[in-house]
């Protein structure tokens, strides 16, 4: 973790989440790149991070683009960010004696179906191995996690609407990596809401 | 070293060719599923059932350690025509793949993945050496979110259907040809029941009564029982009925 | 005890036997406050009130539970090491400029930190490694160059200052000090840069850069240092340094504080926040590229 720096913070707001990361790629305490996002897309409603050691966050992707991939063949229907959720954990779970050195933090909303016509945002996190939480108003990982429970503590408050809900995520992150030495140069977020999602890259500190 | 199942390099499948390009293998299976007791399935609007006939070879025999409806996971069950052992290896099967299921995504398979999973099972035997094809029949009824209750059939060749009704085993020509005057797509599931138990009446041999029969339900849920409290399990969709159960039905 | 042998012998500081007495009653009275004294120097160079560990090897003790340099890990007493400083003799006198990050691990402690230490008008010395070695052994130095001046009725020669200090951390050498510090200031020889560190290294130059962004100062520097920069020039050079530093460096960044020392002594520059230059620097370097690519455009495909 403290290799290559980064962190990742998601949040629910009221009918959205939204998930965020910051850019910076580092050997140690040199800065290496700006541009490597910790953030990807599972479909247009589901998204998740994984911060953590850089080449593992690449190999870890893959794997489980592989595993969606095949999962949407098998099924016919796009995962729900629930099983997705397990699907990482109990990814991560196989190697337990040699874990993927990253802490992913998963963030979406259901599709609504015949019997839950109103699914609620979700969002859940793990360690390394892969045990779950599923908090009801944030989660966060990477090296400046500590510092982000800090402001998200602060600043998150129930059923925030969308816009609210980005200024408090891009406020929680940029403030939280501005007391972390490996994190920053950078943020990107993610704001997933029930018809679209809107991805922005805030001007961040760049020291 | 290079015996049957060793996987030595004569190790050929049982299941060759013929030049008309048959499985014999596969229609001889085929011939013991339709020697089998009768069974058969009804989708209905709010459910399915499964029905099976339950024959004791004799008079002496416990009845109640017979089981020819089998829950798989809580949303899917099995019924049978054909091998009796090669039943109960396929249902052990089925439940272990279930349970790999729940075990990677923390909820159990949709009805269709199982019966691909549980076919793709069932074709290797088909193809693989030193082994034979299974000799028996499924009628696979499930729920799930994705589709809804749905019913399927696998036959020892591999190959799957899904159906609104069917029926396997001894009876299942004049079983098929009933159920296709009796169904209609908006049947409820105790009409359901009672048509299930209208065709295996249908060139049943000896008295039906809840020792001779076996029913099993998938039921939808509601909204509200799909709502996950902490601590509790969601209810089960597919069920066996008790034999009271059976009893009252047949009585109606 | 042979009064002539502990005179000519006296116990080092550290055995601690007589850690309580004060100058006044451990040192000969015929030496006090005279140039043949020692000032508040000990006459083996040690500080008086300074307490060590009273164990037989103070220097192994300390070793087992201080981390200097990561030399152990596992130990109770952690140094902070993440700063960039520099400081460069030019035509115009000396530029020193340092960032205002200090970090304790990965956590970002404090931004607003003064790394320059103004030991008096005409001197001063930068801050890296341990926050409080810095400090105090800068502002005694400072008490020292004072003592020296009442003493002498002239101002304390660079060479001279930096000399007092190197000599304090050399007494401590192996305890744990942590600082790396550029003396600066003007005196008769002119302008004058002397290089001190916790072993006890002290060395002569025109331009230094210390801490863990120095490799990155470093790169801006040589490559526009000029012994002509104009005043404007070496300041700007010297600011754009640290943002460089700050940039690529995870432990220095926040602020940047520019002094210029010229013959009557330092002068205070500014404040800048290192972020803030960066873009700034982003925006004359994209006008730049622009100024000097060609107008056509940028996806010439042949005909």
């Amino acid at each position: 973790m403290e290799l290559n720096g980064g962190s990742v913070v998601a949040m629910i707001g009221k009918d959205c989440v939204a998930i965020a990361s910051d850019l910076r790629l580092g050997n140690q305490s040199v800065g290496v790149a700006s541009n490597f996002e910790k953030v990807f897309p599972v479909n247009d409603k589901l998204y998740y991070g994984i911060p953590g050691l850089a080449s593992d966050v690449y190999t870890l992707r893959e794997h489980l683009r592989f595993r969606v991939n095949m999962y949407r063949m098998k099924e016919e229907r796009e995962i729900t960010p629930k099983t997705f959720t397990h699907l990482v954990s109990s990814t991560l779970y196989e190697k337990r004696f040699g874990p993927f050195f990253v802490e992913p933090v998963v963030a979406g909303i259901p599709s609504p179906t015949p019997l839950d016509p109103h699914p609620r945002p979700f969002i859940s996190t793990m360690d390394t191995i892969g045990c779950i939480t599923t908090p009801k108003d944030f989660a966060v990982a990477g090296t400046a996690a500590d510092k982000l429970y800090g402001v998200a503590e602060g600043l998150w408050e129930p059923d925030l609407e969308p816009e609210d809900l980005f200024e408090t995520i891009s406020q929680t992150l940029l403030n939280a990596v501005d007391r972390d030495a490996l994190s920053g140069w950078g943020v990107v977020v993610h704001l997933i809401t029930a018809d679209k999602v809107v991805t922005r890259t805030l001007r961040a500190r760049m020291d | 070293m290079s015996g049957p199942g060793s996987g030595g390099a004569y190790s050929f499948s049982l299941t060759t060719f013929s030049p008309s390009g048959k499985l014999v293998q596969i229609e001889h299976a085929l011939a013991a599923v339709a020697g089998g007791t009768t069974s058969l399935g009804i989708k209905a609007t709010n459910g399915i059932v499964l029905a099976t006939e339950k024959k004791a070879p004799s008079l002496l025999l416990d009845t109640t350690a017979l089981e020819k409806v089998a829950p798989i996971c809580p949303n899917i069950g099995f019924v049978y025509s054909g091998m009796g052992p090669d039943f109960r290896i396929l249902v052990a099967k089925a439940r272990k793949i279930a349970q790999a299921y729940w075990k990677v995504y923390g909820e159990y398979p949709p009805t269709k993945v199982l019966v691909q999973e549980v076919a793709g099972v069932v074709q290797k035997a088909t193809q693989s050496g030193g082994v034979r094809p299974y000799g028996i029949s499924l009628l696979i009824a499930g729920w799930d979110s994705h589709r809804g209750q749905s019913l399927w059939q696998i036959d020892p060749s591999g190959s799957y259907w899904a159906w609104k009704a069917s029926a396997i085993g001894k009876n299942m020509v004049n079983g098929k040809t009933f159920l296709e005057k009796r169904y209609n797509d908006d049947l409820s599931l105790e009409d359901a029941i009672h048509t299930a138990l209208l065709t295996l009446k249908e060139g049943f041999e000896g008295q039906m009564t809840e020792q001779t029969i076996e029913l099993g339900v998938v039921t939808v849920p509601t909204a509200e029982q799909m709502q996950e409290k902490p601590g509790e399990r969601l209810p089960p969709t597919f069920r066996k009925l008790t034999e009271s159960e059976v009893r009252d039905y047949l009585s109606l | 005890m042979n009064s002539v042998l502990s005179q000519l012998q006296p116990p080092a500081p550290h055995l601690g036997l007589d850690q309580e007495e004060d100058e006044f009653t451990s040192s000969d009275p015929s030496a006090w406050g005279s140039m043949g004294g020692f000032g508040n120097l000990a006459r083996n160079g040690g500080v008086q009130g300074m307490s060590i560990p009273r164990v037989n090897d103070p220097t192994a003790f300390l070793d087992l539970h201080t981390d200097n340099m990561s030399s152990n890990p596992e130990a109770k007493i952690k140094i902070a090491h993440g700063t960039t400083t520099l400081a460069f003799r030019f035509q115009g006198g000396i530029i020193v400029a340092v960032d205002s990050r200090a970090t304790a691990g990965s956590y970002i402690a404090s931004g607003t930190v003064k790394k320059v230490i103004e030991i008096n008008k005409f001197l001063l010395g930068t801050m890296a490694g341990g926050a409080a070695d810095c400090q105090y052994w800068e502002t005694y130095l400072g008490m020292q160059c004072r003592l020296y001046e009442l003493r002498n009725k002239e101002r304390i020669s660079v060479a001279a200052a930096s000399k007092i200090l190197s000599n304090i951390v050399y007494q401590y050498k192996g305890m744990g000090l942590s600082m790396g510090t550029m003396v600066c200031g003007w005196d008769k020889t002119g302008p004058c840069i002397f290089y001190v560190d916790d072993d006890g290294q002290r060395l002569k130059g025109d331009l230094f850069s210390v801490g863990s962004g120095s490799t990155f100062a470093y790169g801006v520097l040589d490559q526009g240092y000029r012994w002509d920069l104009t005043d404007e020039e070496a300041q700007e050079l010297g600011r754009r340094s640290i943002v460089a530093a700050g940039h690529r460096d995870a432990y220095s960044g926040n602020t940047s504080n520019v002094f210029h020392v010229r013959e009557n002594g330092w002068e205070f520059i500014g404040n800048y926040d290192v972020n803030e230059l960066w873009y700034e620097y982003e925006v004359k370097k994209k006008a730049a590229r622009e100024a000097a690519a060609p107008a056509a455009s940028p996806m010439a495909v042949e005909a």
